[in-house]
């Protein structure tokens, strides 16, 4: 049994060396990167319970100082990623702080977030100095990876960014899964499940509900890094609410209970336009329509809905 | 002197729950809280573990004021409350459960290490002495045989067990108890008492409230009696019980007399 | 200068009704429902577009296009509810969740049905009315009047007749009312049909005075549910004044601050709002 739950995993690994169609290849690359954000989301809204409208303003925000940091100081996309880090671990707290310490309830820290993800990209929009406001910014410079015994080794071309952004997925869902099986994942359960239980149990959920918050967010900014330096252009609706609810549809039709449930959703999602022929309207119009029939027939998400089958047999 | 409470008032709004309430807990003690409904027992319990500062008063735990602090707080110093309804995490088996009460035993047992334990080569084989606490709390509370079912499935009795479990988990020093025998047969109210026998023998000082006089009047051997928020008899359980203004609050003017 | 700031002050307060109407649909919504119905706005611009079409192809006089242009967009609040928040009662982040992927799509609806290119409804009410030197356009006048009387007059409604206090009761305490023979199933569509009925009236209105076009409702629903947290869910005149703080806010803002920040005043009434007096202006002290 366990050597079926690899199988994906090892299908995924090999799978360019057996299909050579750069078509299919690029949307598992969208599919993979879009995963890493879904999946990230998913520890503070599935596994935590907090209903976050940040998570795109923390992967707009990773785009943004991942690429200045390369482009204005020269040092390579590895270098990069530490001023991202430590920037978004900065806003979270203070995002954070504020959101929790006030003690917000499930709608106001939606809003309050939203609020503040909003913020986030009217400056984006308007500091021109600095992002070159709707204009966005071209990201010409790829990440380069030292490989022992090849050289280094430079991220460009599809099969080198399939496996780029596979490990990026496998990587995040490593962290989630260590996160979520340890001692915190419990605490975060126990939020998610009876706030005021966990308290009286001694568990601090201001501290936990931020750590989720943080945790999330850095993988979140990791995300969009890569992806901006897979498309190679940056612009402020990397961080619109409309992003967040992209994610959101992603991690709501995959299912929120498990870790690699948004993984599905974000296949689906990214796949689907390629699969239907639709004018972009009628496309949004199928998402909405996706995104409401899921919430309502199928709560638990693809994943979600096959394991409690499999339960029931 | 465990646990000191002095000139503790509570209100909400216009309705004043706790007037001036004073008593102190010993510690070995197991101190029962008696009165009718309405009395503010239960409001008692919450200001003590912190779900509500008090409007005024003060709390004092072994010698330091913990009124107004977090619940979690109040946890860690020692002090753990169960609810009248039974609170569980109704999505998790019975095990997962106690094991999300053993947070407060892995802090005070690794401090600041229980990070490092995240890395995934230092193992999960982790904590086997949580796991033995755990399966003893299970056993204990006559939960073993249910350690995998959802909390959500137990039945009423099952559940008010589960809660104490959880909190006896988390080691008190002083373990408050809103109604533990409330909605229980005979048979685990029989079971409950060994419970508390054997956390006594552990040495954990106890605080209960119940509405079922005579099992109270059993297992406390202090009392005090409350009514609508006023402290109004203290004494062993049955000098409480045989006071005629406890009578009267419980059974009406016209018993007392008689 | 004196008059700019009187101008953009009127300006102000004419977006602040529009604001005040749909934070009151939110506000009332949320109060009964517990859920906050994020395509309000959507239903503003169908509002909006309904009205345009009866007035610029049906050929009506925009007075009498109201009524059918807001039962139309009544109806169509009355399909979205027995089709989908009947089934979300019990679990608001769905509720949630389902009001967000409608406004996708009833925005690409619209797209579809009438492109993105701006439109513009034929004049309804010109001339202006000069008070003191200031120029006082009078459909501005017509609109801000009809708003705040429609506000009002809900207020009165939900103060004093027994419908409204049932529906008070309701918010407070769901299954006392239920008790009480209150038809909760009832009271939840009436508010869904009437806060979209708001909504939709007051994007008629807003036909007549701005352009249209498809995004119009994702604005309006931000500013709506900003205007309602200011002036404290639950309370119908704080909506009101929630959304004139705001739409005044904004437009004197943009005399001395670039147009850039108008929307972040906004955000920051909210947070600062939520922080310091969770319950909004005219919210009951907790």
């Amino acid at each position: 049994m366990k050597v079926l739950r690899w199988l994906p995993w090892v299908a995924l690994a090999v799978l360019p060396l057996v299909l050579h169609s750069n078509f299919i290849l690029t949307i598992f690359i969208f599919s993979f990167i879009l995963g890493m954000a879904a999946v990230s989301f998913n520890l503070v809204f599935g596994f935590t319970g907090q209903l976050s409208m940040f998570h795109a303003a923390a992967f707009g925000i990773g785009a943004y100082v991942t690429y200045l940091a390369v482009s204005r100081w020269h040092v390579s996309f590895w270098i990069a990623l530490l001023p991202t880090i430590a920037i978004t671990v900065a806003i979270s707290i203070v995002v954070g702080v504020i959101c929790f310490k006030f003690k917000l309830k499930a709608f106001y820290f939606a809003v309050v977030t939203m609020a503040f993800s909003e913020l986030a990209r009217l400056i984006v929009l308007n500091w021109n100095s600095v992002t070159n406001g709707t204009l966005g910014l071209m990201v010409l410079d790829k990440p380069v990876v030292w490989i022992p015994g090849a050289g280094s080794l430079k991220i460009d071309g599809t099969t080198a960014w399939y496996y780029f952004s596979f490990i990026g997925l496998m990587m995040t869902v490593a962290v989630c899964a260590i996160v979520l099986r340890s001692w915190i994942g419990r605490c975060f359960a126990a939020i998610r499940l009876n706030e005021d239980l966990a308290q009286t149990l001694g568990i601090d959920i201001f501290r936990y509900k931020l750590l989720s918050f943080m945790i999330a967010n850095i993988l979140a900014a990791l995300a969009g890094s890569v992806y901006a330096f897979y498309i190679g252009y940056i612009e402020p609706s990397y961080l619109s609410i409309a992003q967040s609810l992209d994610i959101i549809a992603m991690v709501l039709l995959g299912g929120r209970s498990s870790i690699i449930g948004p993984i599905v959703g974000a296949f689906v999602l990214t796949g689907l336009p390629h699969v239907i022929e639709l004018s972009a309207e009628l496309r949004v119009i199928l998402y909405g329509l996706i995104l409401i029939l899921t919430i309502l027939l199928m709560p638990n998400g693809i994943v979600g809905t096959l394991v409690s089958r499999r339960r029931a047999t | 002197m465990l646990l000191e409470v002095s000139s503790l008032t509570r209100r909400f709004g216009g309705l004043t729950a706790l007037s001036d309430v004073s008593f102190n807990i010993a510690a070995g003690d197991i101190l029962g809280i008696f009165g009718p409904n309405g009395s503010g027992k239960t409001t008692l319990l919450n200001v003590i573990s912190g779900t509500f500062p008090p409007t005024a008063g003060t709390i004092r735990w072994k010698g330091n004021g913990i009124e107004g602090h977090k619940p979690h707080h109040i946890a860690a110093a020692g002090i753990v409350k169960t609810f009248q309804n039974p609170q569980l995490f109704l999505d998790l088996s019975v095990q997962e459960n106690v094991a999300i009460a053993s947070h407060l035993r892995l802090k005070r047992e690794l401090g600041s290490r229980r990070f490092a334990e995240l890395l995934p080569w230092r193992g999960a084989a982790r904590y086997p002495d949580i796991s033995a606490r755990i399966d003893h709390v299970l056993v204990l509370c006559r939960l073993d045989d249910v350690r995998d079912q959802l909390a959500a499935s137990l039945s009423y009795g099952q559940e008010k067990m589960l809660g104490v479990a959880m909190a006896m988990m988390c080691e008190p020093e002083l373990l408050l108890l809103d109604e533990p025998a409330s909605g229980l047969g005979e048979d685990e109210i029989r079971n409950l008492e060994e419970v508390l026998q054997d956390l006594r023998a552990a040495a954990t000082t106890l605080c209960i409230i119940d509405h079922k006089v005579d099992f109270l009047g059993r297992v406390a051997d202090r009392a005090i009696a409350l009514q609508q928020g006023i402290k109004i008899a203290e004494g062993t359980p049955d000098e409480v019980l045989r006071h005629p203004r406890v009578i009267e609050a419980y059974l009406g003017r016209q018993h007392a007399r008689a | 200068m004196m008059q700019l700031l009187i101008g953009q002050v009127l300006n102000g307060i004419i977006v602040g009704t529009l604001y005040g109407v749909i934070a009151l649909g939110v506000t009332l919504t949320f109060g009964i429902t517990g859920i906050v119905n994020f395509a309000l706005g959507e239903f503003m611009m169908i509002g909006a577009y309904f009205t345009w079409y009866l007035v610029d192809f049906g050929g009506l006089p925009f007075a009498v296009a109201l009524l059918p242009a807001v039962a139309g967009t009544a109806a169509c609040g009355f399909l979205t509810d027995q089709l989908l928040f009947r089934f979300t009662r019990n679990n608001l982040v769905n509720g949630l969740l389902v009001s967000i992927g409608l406004i996708s799509v009833v925005e690409a609806g619209a797209l579809l049905l009438w492109s993105a290119t701006p439109k513009e409804m034929s004049y309804v009410l010109t001339g202006s009315l000069q008070l003191g030197g200031i120029s006082l356009p009078r459909m501005k006048l017509l609109v801000f009047g009809l708003l705040a009387a429609v506000i009002l007059c809900t207020y009165a409604a939900l103060s004093r007749t027994w419908m409204g206090r049932a529906a008070y009761a309701f918010a407070q305490n769901p299954e006392a009312a239920m008790l009480m023979g209150v038809k909760t199933a009832r009271l939840q569509t009436g508010v869904v049909v009437y806060s979209t009925a708001l909504a939709g009236f007051g994007g008629s209105l807003y036909a007549s005075l701005y352009t249209l076009e498809p995004a119009m409702g994702g604005l309006y629903i931000l500013k709506g549910v900003e205007a309602a947290i200011l002036g404290g869910i639950g309370s119908p005149l704080g909506s009101l004044v929630g959304g004139l703080i705001l739409g005044v806010t904004e437009a004197v803002g943009s005399i001395y601050l670039p147009s850039a920040f108008r929307d972040a005043y906004g955000l920051i009434f909210v947070v600062a709002i939520l922080l310091y007096r969770p319950s909004g202006l005219f919210g009951a002290d907790k």
